[in-house]
């Protein structure tokens, strides 16, 4: 599985580095983010519901996101 | 440096008329109105006059009015001074900070808002709570419904925060406390009114030494020129908003044909001089930056363009992207040149940033 440490990274380089994987990805396939960002968790949210993806959270500042 | 021609940020200068009577005040509104001089007599008087047109124009009794100089101070005393006992404080997550400062030293429940910006009513009734409800919200316009929580929370002593709704829309008259900022009317900064609509439900919860009606010494300038700004504001009003409701809609209709942008709430039930809108991909720090470079000024909630390197705690509990953020604030005299160049700024500016 593909792996984003974005760790040390600031809004919004967090989801533009998201958005540079999925492409690549076939439907049901997940990246894992790691982010320390606090904006991070709220514009997955509204980024999954403006892409149609998903996303979890594993725990805090690791998230699972899944392509649609 | 390129001149800024168009001003979309929230602060705006003073209504034309408050400037005149500003000036006029700073000479003749020196003295004391509690002092028994001459001089003081007269600021009394004139104090008294810019309370009661204060009054007449927000729909409320002369004597229920308690200016103050700091609008902490006044969410403060307008919700604490309701909570007798210290009784549990219901609010809405997109309230201001002052009010989770506030709520934050005792027992609260945090209301959660929906993605259309609307608070959610509890589940259940709670009616020896004291409840905080907002107007409208200050970065997203969006305007709450109010009764249909305090219907749901059934108690009686309400707080309604109206700082950035002022006159621009109603409000329900079923409140016990409610404070407005002046600059929701083009007043100046550092003067608020609380209100105290049932005066029986509320104490003053600063150190006093009688139960007299407090009085808190806020500037005689300031209360003269918010109360002709108010007055004045009061009468435009009505144009004003249909004015900045037609160039709102203009602007959401050119935003949403960008791709990939979240603008926060519908213009149905928002105050009309107000929208916030995301752009995905984009950073809000270098977005307001290339935009004032265009010549126009605008807010914005990103974190990346925020001290505290927090995003806008309103676009996260609304589920809107918190980055690539701009509020823009329509004033009576923005004009359709300056939203024409607004519109055409952010979407080469957005096209760019993203390339």
């Amino acid at each position: 599985m593909r792996e984003i440490d974005a760790r040390g990274l600031r809004c919004p380089q967090p989801i533009i580095e998201v958005g540079k994987v999925i492409p690549s990805l076939n439907p049901g396939e997940q990246v894992t983010l790691h982010s320390d960002d606090p904006a991070t968790e709220p514009d997955l949210r509204a980024w999954s519901r403006m892409t149609g993806n998903t996303f979890a959270v594993i725990k805090s500042g690791s998230f699972l996101i899944t392509k649609n | 440096m390129v001149r800024v021609t168009g001003n979309f940020q929230s602060e705006s200068p003073l209504h034309p008329k408050a400037f005149e009577v500003l000036n006029a005040a700073f000479e003749n509104g020196w003295a004391n109105p509690s002092k028994l001089s001459h001089s003081g007599a007269k600021a009394n008087q004139v104090k008294n006059q810019a309370l009661e047109s204060i009054a007449a124009s927000l729909g409320v009794r002369a004597d229920s009015i308690l200016p103050f100089s700091s609008l902490s101070i006044g969410y403060f005393l307008g919700i604490q001074g309701l909570r007798r006992n210290f009784e549990p404080l219901i609010h809405g997550a997109i309230d201001r900070k002052d009010v989770f400062a506030i709520a934050s030293t005792t027992e609260h429940l945090v209301l959660k808002c929906a993605l259309d910006g609307k608070t959610i009513p509890p589940d259940t009734e709670s009616p020896s709570s004291v409840l905080a409800l907002q107007i409208a919200n200050p970065e997203t316009g969006v305007i709450q419904e109010c009764k249909k929580i305090s219907k749901r929370v059934k108690t009686d002593r309400i707080f309604i925060d109206a700082t950035a709704s002022g006159v621009r829309c109603e409000q329900d008259s079923d409140y016990s406390t409610a404070i407005f900022d002046s600059r929701s009317w083009y007043g100046p900064a550092d003067i608020g009114f609380l209100v105290l609509k049932k005066p029986s439900q509320w104490n003053n919860p600063l150190p006093h030494l009688n139960a007299a009606h407090p009085n808190f010494e806020t500037s005689l300038p300031l209360l003269l020129a918010s109360a002709v700004a108010l007055e004045n504001f009061s009468k435009e009003v009505g144009a004003a908003n249909e004015q900045a409701r037609a160039f709102n809609a203009q602007i959401r209709q050119a935003f949403s044909r960008i791709p990939d942008v979240d603008i926060a709430g519908s213009l149905d039930s928002s105050l009309p001089h107000l929208l916030s809108a995301s752009f995905l991909h984009c950073s809000g720090e270098e977005l307001l930056r290339a935009i004032q470079n265009d010549g126009f000024s605008v807010d914005s909630g990103s974190a990346c363009s925020a001290d505290n390197l927090e995003p806008s705690h309103v676009l996260a509990s609304m589920g809107v992207l918190t980055h690539g953020n701009i509020r823009i604030t329509i004033h009576p005299g923005t004009t359709q040149e300056e939203i024409d160049g607004l519109i055409a700024s952010v979407t080469n500016q957005v096209e760019r940033l993203r390339s």
